[in-house]
C-alpha cells in the first residue's frame, strides 16, 4: 500500500517510464569471451566497498605522527570489530587493484580501446594511477617503520624523474623530508582529494561505457550470439560475482588479518628485507636491475624515465594502434599487450620471491 | 569623429574584453593556488651542536646516532680511535642505513647497498659515497657541520 502510493508520488512528478525504457533497452553482446565484461563491474564494486570501509575507519583514525600509529592499534584492539574493518579495508584494496589489473590487461588484449572508445581507455588508465596513489597514501597512514621507509623511497624515486622530479618530491612530501607534513598531505590525498577525483573519473568512465555500449572483440564479430538484456540477466550474474567477491574478501580478512609493524622512527635503520606492496614490486624489481650509475647518468633516473615512457606509451595505445581502429587485425599490438602482461607478472613474481 | 568602418566589430571587442578578464583572473588564481599548495621548503641544518662527552666516550667500533634535521647522523669511533661523522642516509633511495661492527661497514637494507667505514660505496646500487661531515670541537661542545660550512658559535 505504502509502496504503491510512493510509486504514484514519484511517477506524478518524474517521467520514470523513460528511465525504465532505457534500462529495458540496455543490451549486452554475447560471445565466447563475454566473461571479460564482468571485470569492470567487479572493480567498481570493490571500489565502492573501499569507500564504505574507509569512511568507517576515518571515524577513528588520527592523522598525526604522534597518534596515528596508536589510533590504528586502538582500532584493532579496543573497538568493536575494529580489526575486522581494518582488515577488510586492507584486503579490499588488494583485491580492487588485482581486479583492476585483470580488467586492464583483458581489455588491452581484446583491444576494447579501439575507436571509438579511446577515452574509455584513457579514463581507465587515469584510474590506475589514482588507485596506485590511493594505495601508497593509505599505506603511509599506518605510520609504521615499513610504511615510513617505503614512502621515503617512493617519494625519493619520484624525485629522480628528470626536470620535474624535484618539484613533485617536494609537493608530495610537503617539505624536504618525510615528516608530519607528509602525513597531513597523504591523509588529505587519501580521504578527500583522491576520492573526489575517483568519483569524477569513474563516473565519466562508466558514462562513456553506457554511451558506446560494450565492445565486441574483432575476432569474435562473426561468432556473436543474441544480445542479452542487462536487466535482469547480466545484472544477476554481476550480483553473483559481487557476492562471491564479498565472500572471498571476508574470508581473507578473517583468516589472514592484516598486521601492524613497529611505530615509525625517522632515526631507525630501514628494516631488513623490506619490500613494497605487491603492485609496486614490478617497479621495485626493475629498479634493482639497474646499476646506480650508467656512464655519466644516474641509473635510477634512467630506469624511472624508461618506466615513465612505457606507461605513457600505454596511455596512447588507442591512438597509435591504427589497424584495430580500422577494424583490421593488429598482431603487433597483441604482442605489445602480451609483453606488458608478461613483464608485469614475471617481475612481480621475481620481486616476490627473490 | 565618426568612422565609416570600425576596425573591430562589437562582438570582437566584447570577446577580447571578457576573454582578457578571464585569462587575467584565471592566471592570477592559478598562480596563487600553486604558490599555496607547494610548500615553503625548509633546508637541512648547516651544523648541529652536541655535547662532546656523549660522543667521545663511546666504545671503539661503535656508532652513536644524532638527529640531523629529520634524518639520522652517524658518529663513528673507529678501532684506532679516529672519529668520523656522516649522514646515515643511503645515497641510492634515501633509506636509513645501519653500521655493522662485525665487518666494519655501513649497510642499507632496502636494496642491499654497502659502504666502507669511510663512507665509500663499495657494493650494491648506491651511486655515491655517503655524505661526510666535519667534526669541530669547541670546549665541551661538539659541532658537526656540513663540509665547507664556516661555523661561528656564539661565545657563551
Amino acid at each position: 500500500m505504502i509502496s504503491r502510493r510512493l510509486e504514484e508520488w514519484i511517477t506524478e512528478r518524474y517521467d520514470t517510464e523513460a528511465l525504465r525504457r532505457v534500462l529495458r533497452a540496455k543490451k549486452v553482446p554475447s560471445h565466447p569471451l563475454e566473461a571479460s565484461y564482468f571485470t569492470g563491474g567487479l572493480t567498481l564494486f570493490l571500489f565502492i566497498f573501499q569507500f564504505i570501509t574507509g569512511m568507517a575507519l576515518s571515524l577513528y583514525y588520527v592523522p598525526h605522527s604522534e597518534y596515528a600509529y596508536k589510533s590504528i592499534s586502538d582500532i584493532m584492539t579496543k573497538l568493536n570489530m575494529g580489526w575486522f574493518f581494518r582488515s577488510l579495508h586492507h584486503w579490499g584494496a588488494q583485491l580492487a587493484i588485482a581486479s583492476l589489473f585483470i580488467h586492464f590487461f583483458t581489455n588491452m588484449l581484446l583491444k576494447s580501446y579501439r575507436k571509438p572508445r579511446e577515452l574509455v581507455w584513457v579514463t581507465g588508465f587515469i584510474m590506475i594511477a589514482v588507485l596506485y596513489f590511493f594505495g601508497l597514501s593509505g599505506y603511509f597512514l599506518i605510520w609504521d617503520q615499513r610504511a615510513f621507509t617505503a614512502i621515503r623511497v617512493a617519494t625519493g624515486g619520484a624525485g629522480s624523474l628528470p626536470f620535474i622530479g624535484g618539484a613533485i618530491k617536494v609537493f608530495l612530501r610537503g617539505g624536504i623530508d618525510v615528516t608530519q607534513e607528509t602525513l597531513t598531505r597523504f591523509y588529505a590525498f587519501h580521504v578527500s582529494i583522491l576520492p573526489m577525483i575517483s568519483l569524477l573519473i569513474v563516473g565519466l568512465h562508466v558514462l562513456l561505457v553506457q554511451v558506446h555500449g560494450m565492445s565486441v572483440p574483432l575476432s569474435l564479430k562473426d561468432r556473436e550470439g543474441k544480445p542479452q538484456p542487462f536487466f535482469p540477466n547480466v545484472f544477476y550474474k554481476d550480483l553473483i560475482i559481487w557476492l562471491s567477491a564479498t565472500g572471498i574478501l571476508v574470508t581473507l580478512a578473517v583468516i589472514v588479518p592484516v598486521e601492524l609493524g613497529v611505530k615509525a622512527d625517522p632515526m631507525a635503520p630501514a628494516p631488513e628485507n623490506i619490500k613494497p606492496e605487491w603492485y609496486f614490486l614490478f617497479l621495485f624489481q626493475t629498479l634493482k636491475f639497474f646499476p646506480g650509475q650508467i656512464g655519466l647518468f644516474n641509473g635510477e633516473t634512467i630506469a624511472i624515465t624508461i618506466i615513465s615512457l612505457a606507461i605513457l606509451f600505454a596511455i596512447f595505445i588507442p591512438f597509435l594502434d591504427r589497424r584495430s581502429s580500422a577494424g583490421k587485425p593488429s598482431p603487433a599490438y597483441t604482442y605489445i599487450g602480451v609483453f606488458y602482461l608478461l613483464y608485469f607478472v614475471v617481475m612481480t613474481i621475481i620481486g616476490f620471491f627473490y | 569623429m565618426k568612422l565609416d568602418h570600425s576596425l573591430l566589430t562589437r562582438r570582437t571587442f566584447l570577446n577580447t574584453l571578457f576573454g582578457g578578464w578571464l585569462i587575467a583572473v584565471l592566471s592570477g588564481s592559478v598562480y596563487a593556488f600553486l604558490k599555496f599548495i607547494f610548500p615553503t621548503v625548509g633546508k637541512e641544518p648547516d651544523f648541529v651542536v652536541l655535547n662532546k662527552a656523549d660522543f667521545f666516550d663511546i666504545p671503539a667500533n661503535t656508532v652513536k646516532i644524532f638527529p640531523w634535521g629529520g634524518k639520522p647522523g652517524f658518529f663513528l669511533k673507529k678501532d684506532d680511535g679516529t672519529q668520523i661523522a656522516l649522514k646515515g642516509v643511503c645515497t641510492h633511495m634515501e633509506c636509513n642505513i645501519s653500521y655493522v661492527p662485525g665487518v666494519k661497514k655501513f649497510y642499507c637494507a632496502c636494496h642491499k647497498g654497502w659502504f666502507d667505514d669511510n663512507g665509500r660505496n663499495i657494493e650494491g646500487p648506491p651511486p655515491k659515497p655517503l655524505e661526510m661531515f666535519d667534526i669541530v670541537v669547541a670546549g665541551q661542545k661538539l659541532v658537526i657541520a656540513k663540509k665547507g660550512v664556516q661555523v661561528d658559535l656564539p661565545k657563551a
